[in-house]
């Protein structure tokens, strides 16, 4: 007597319903995570032992070795100023708009200090007074 | 003729939802390359209102040079190491409770970082008390800035 088995074919399914659930989980966590760096200026920061937090939207001016500047009002891509006089005029502008905006110098470790002294000064001269030296941690 | 409308095939109510999953991984694509984690951090350099600075005088003060020729001097006498440097400072905050304030003076051709070494000394010793000196306030106190 021949048994004849009766076979169901089982259907390969990866199931997916909530492969979109967690899609959408990981696009919220990345959509509040995210944020858009307004200065990308490749320099050689400084380390230090001493860290604080800087403040979100401060306004960034960096200073590469070859003593070129660039500026950002901390919501606008930051732009290269070569004259010190347009510099001063952004400053000015940033100080009237955003009052009491904390101000970082991300400047190259080995940019002579003079180049660091130009900004400082016209930093004091208008009256910037939070002023965050920008820094890797050491070690 | 009767005519029978056959109302047997029935309708399905189906939201597509195929290409959600497609379009959502896009979208972390997306963030996932464009994302920045890092948080910026830095040295804070408070500095008191324009009307509550003082014009403090080397002598009355710890006095920091760093030298265009990559030396040190700690109220004007050579320092050959870091550690020798907060040792000395750390000495004087004891005597004077802290209240001494400190002048970290740079001669224009120093390296930037090495300014950011120093600072970061006094930073970790917690001295609240630090002025960095424009080369204009150099100028202007050339009897007080004389080594």
């Amino acid at each position: 007597m021949i048994i004849r088995y009766r076979t169901r074919p089982i259907t390969a399914i990866i199931p997916t319903a909530s492969m979109a659930d967690i899609a959408f989980l990981l696009i919220t966590f990345f959509m509040f995570t995210t944020s858009f760096s307004v200065d990308r200026t490749d320099v050689l920061l400084p380390a230090s032992v001493v860290q604080q937090q800087v403040e979100k939207d401060a306004a960034i001016i960096a200073i590469t070795a070859d003593e070129g500047i660039r500026i950002s009002d901390g919501i606008r891509e930051s732009e290269l100023v070569t004259d010190m006089a347009k510099l001063e005029s952004i400053l000015k502008e940033i100080v009237q708009t955003h009052p009491g905006r904390q101000f970082i110098i991300k400047c190259d470790k080995r940019a002579p200090y003079r180049s660091f002294n130009t900004v400082y000064e016209m930093m004091l001269r208008n009256g910037i007074r939070n002023i965050s030296l920008l820094t890797e941690k050491k070690g | 003729m009767k005519s029978r409308i056959s109302l047997r095939g029935k309708l399905s109510s189906e939201v597509p939802t195929s290409s959600m999953a497609d379009i959502a991984f896009l979208l972390i694509t997306f963030f996932m390359v464009t994302t920045v984690f890092t948080a910026i951090h830095g040295i804070d350099y408070g500095l008191p209102k324009k009307d509550a600075s003082a014009n403090i005088k080397p002598q009355e003060s710890v006095y920091i040079h760093l030298m265009a020729s990559g030396e040190i001097t700690l109220d004007f006498v050579p320092v050959s190491s870091m550690e020798q440097l907060a040792a000395y400072i750390k000495g004087k905050m004891e005597q004077t409770q802290g209240r001494k304030p400190v002048i970290l003076r740079t001669d224009p051709e120093v390296p930037y970082g090495m300014t950011v070494e120093v600072l970061d000394v006094l930073k970790q010793l917690d001295i609240q008390n630090i002025s960095i000196p424009t080369q204009t306030d150099i100028e202007l106190w050339k009897d007080y800035f004389r080594d």
